[in-house]
């Protein structure tokens, strides 16, 4: 059934491949860019360990400076919105071709390419920050690409014990006694036997922000410049938070204290739907 | 258009084949084992009436219950630390995985399950069939993933002969290995020691056990209630904390932090083989526990009002321990524990 199955496709690319070749000049669809900028305000993010002189300092809004040695988030369910308000989503239901990690460490995962987006001025865009309630099941069989990328070792953004993704995951350093800080998120949803979610925390977040150029997809490609500035995480718009020994290591997973960093980062849903997200441009 | 026939002919020549997958396959035969509740157990977990046992799904989930190439080296199944004669639990301190990995928890026995409605020291999953992938993917524990597990089971002709009989047909599939583990699991039923003979009047206690059960009555029964011996509520009752920084008790579930460091209470069916005790083993022995309660528990905000209401305290005397002992023996079934 699987060979039946890609002899279909064959079939189907071949005759698609043979339709188009007729018209380069005016194409149906091109790629769009996301380049992901992470930074303290408008600073770059460089990383560093504990003593490190390099790493890019920040100071909170409660006084308290911190670096990290480890930033890395999950981009999923991406919509592009045109003008006329059409919503074009973007591989929203599989993991393996519309959802990534990003990771400050590792240059190639700051720029995500978008194949095949329609023809179109878009004027906005959506995704989430985390991987919605639905795909968040560590589902290998059905992603395996997202599913090992996500598990690598210099990624582990699994969360086992809530057979979850994480959704953010942040190591550094923080005081002046350069205490640890260890900030991971992720959902602890649990459905019933009828998939009613009955207990557990959300920790996704839907962000949308409008893009202050339209993005014109036809000839050209373009590529949206994303800011991601983590000084949102203690100085958000939701929480100031301090830094102490409850809140600054895992036991955040406590969940009461992680929802605070989530509300920062990614919006309080109702309130606040850009989090410490911004476009900072768009280029055509 | 060359292409175009030869992939269409080839087309054809697949689905001409497919047709006689199935030619020699035996008609699917698979009864539902017929699961007898004991006396005043509670309602079942609604997910068993969606899984439940039959005679080879349960066959399957035994032997995979004891496969070691669950983990990632091969050296560790589920029945490594989930021993019959611990009422499927053991008697470390906190769970050990691959390469002497130390996890977070105590083991939880596993009997009963398919009576309960939360699974885990803080009811992280619901139903029983969600929960083997995590010690499969868990660094601590297994640390392998599914499909690692499905590839090295994949082509041993035993598997795919009880796979088949099963479910119908050979595929192995995530599903169909979750599944077939809590069906065997849900067959793990302890109802058989000495206090269930004492209920259906086919034994009695000695003096000292009878003791111990009125006590029992008064001083523990709150909680540890009906005839699972858990209410499955989830209670800080002020032990010794863990300070893994990973562990927050309930909370870690429902981020409410109401739920800090409480754990499920758990059952004391087979207490008496399950040591130590506590949600990362804080008493080697049930005494301890008994007088860790006598002595006075650690204060904590969200303390159970039962204990805040007793001045942290579940005031017992020596003589009063030895018989609530006496008397959570009489919860042991042999039986239960091949012993």
């Amino acid at each position: 059934m699987k060979n039946l199955k890609n002899y279909i496709l064959s079939a189907a690319v071949l005759v698609a491949f043979m339709s188009c070749s007729k018209d380069d000049d005016n194409p149906v669809a091109n790629n769009v860019t996301l380049e992901f900028n992470n930074t303290f305000g408008d600073t770059p993010i460089v990383l560093g360990d504990a003593t490190s002189s390099t790493a890019t300092k920040n100071t909170s809004e409660a006084g308290q400076i911190h670096h990290f040695e480890e930033v890395k988030y999950v981009i999923s369910n991406i919509r592009l919105i045109k003008a006329d308000g059409t919503e074009i989503p973007y591989n929203v239901n599989d993991l393996d071709n519309g959802a990534t990690v990003v990771n400050q460490a590792n240059a190639e995962t700051l720029s995500y390419v978008m194949n095949d987006i329609p023809v179109g001025d878009y004027t906005e865009i959506k995704f989430g920050l985390g991987v919605k309630s639905e795909l968040n099941t560590l589902d290998q069989t059905s992603f395996p690409n997202f599913y090992a990328n996500a598990g690598e070792n210099d990624t582990e953004m699994h969360w086992e014990w809530g057979t979850g993704y994480r959704f953010t995951k942040i190591e550094g350093f923080y005081g002046s006694g350069n205490d640890d800080l260890s900030i991971h998120s992720g959902s602890t949803l649990t459905d019933d036997e009828g998939g009613n979610i009955v207990q557990g925390v959300d920790a996704y977040r839907d962000i949308t922000l409008t893009l202050p150029t339209t993005a014109v997809v036809g000839n050209s490609a373009p590529t949206i410049a994303i800011k991601a500035d983590f000084d949102y995480l203690l100085s958000g718009q939701s929480h100031t938070i301090t830094l102490g020994d409850n809140n600054a290591t895992p036991s955040i997973h406590t969940a009461v204290e992680m929802t605070k960093f989530v509300d920062n980062l990614g919006g309080a849903s109702t309130i606040d739907s850009t989090g410490m997200f911004s476009i900072i441009s768009v280029n055509n | 258009m060359k292409n175009i026939v030869s992939i269409l002919a080839v087309i054809v020549l697949v689905t001409s084949c497919s047709n006689d997958d199935n030619y020699e396959s035996t008609p699917f035969n698979n009864p539902e084992l017929n699961i007898s509740i004991p006396e005043g157990f509670p309602l079942l977990n609604n997910s068993f009436y969606t899984n439940k046992p039959t005679t080879f799904g349960v066959e399957l989930g035994e032997k995979l219950f004891s496969e070691k190439r669950f983990s990632t080296n091969n050296t560790i199944s589920c029945s490594s630390c989930h021993i019959q004669a611990h009422a499927f639990g053991d008697n470390n301190a906190q769970a050990i995985g691959i390469e002497g990995r130390v996890g977070l928890r105590n083991t939880p026995p596993i009997q009963n399950l398919a009576f309960l409605n939360f699974y885990n020291w803080d009811g992280s999953k619901l139903q029983l069939e969600n929960q083997p992938l995590v010690p499969i993917i868990t660094h601590e524990e297994m640390d392998s993933s599914i499909l690692e597990v499905i590839s090295k089971i994949e082509n041993d002709a035993e598997y795919q002969d009880l796979f088949e009989k099963a479910f119908g047909d050979a595929d192995i599939t995530s599903e169909r290995i979750y599944k077939s583990i809590a069906q065997f699991e849900y067959t793990l039923i302890s109802a058989n020691s000495k206090y269930d003979r004492v209920k259906r009047n086919e034994d009695s206690y000695t003096q000292i056990e009878a003791e111990g059960a009125l006590i029992f009555e008064q001083k523990c029964a709150s909680c540890h209630s009906s005839e699972l011996f858990t209410d499955q509520s989830f209670r800080n009752i002020g032990f010794p904390l863990n300070t893994d920084t990973n562990e927050a008790g309930r909370a870690r579930v429902t981020g409410a932090i109401e739920d800090y460091m409480s754990f499920r209470v758990p059952t004391l069916r087979n207490i008496e083989h399950t040591a130590p005790y506590g949600s990362f083993g804080q008493f080697a022995t049930l005494r301890a526990v008994l007088d860790y309660f006598d002595n006075g528990v650690i204060e904590a905000d969200n303390l159970d009002p039962i204990l805040k209401d007793n001045n942290n305290r579940i005031p017992l005397t020596e003589v009063e321990k030895t018989s609530l002992i006496a008397f959570m023996k009489t919860l042991s079934d042999n039986e239960f524990l091949g012993l």
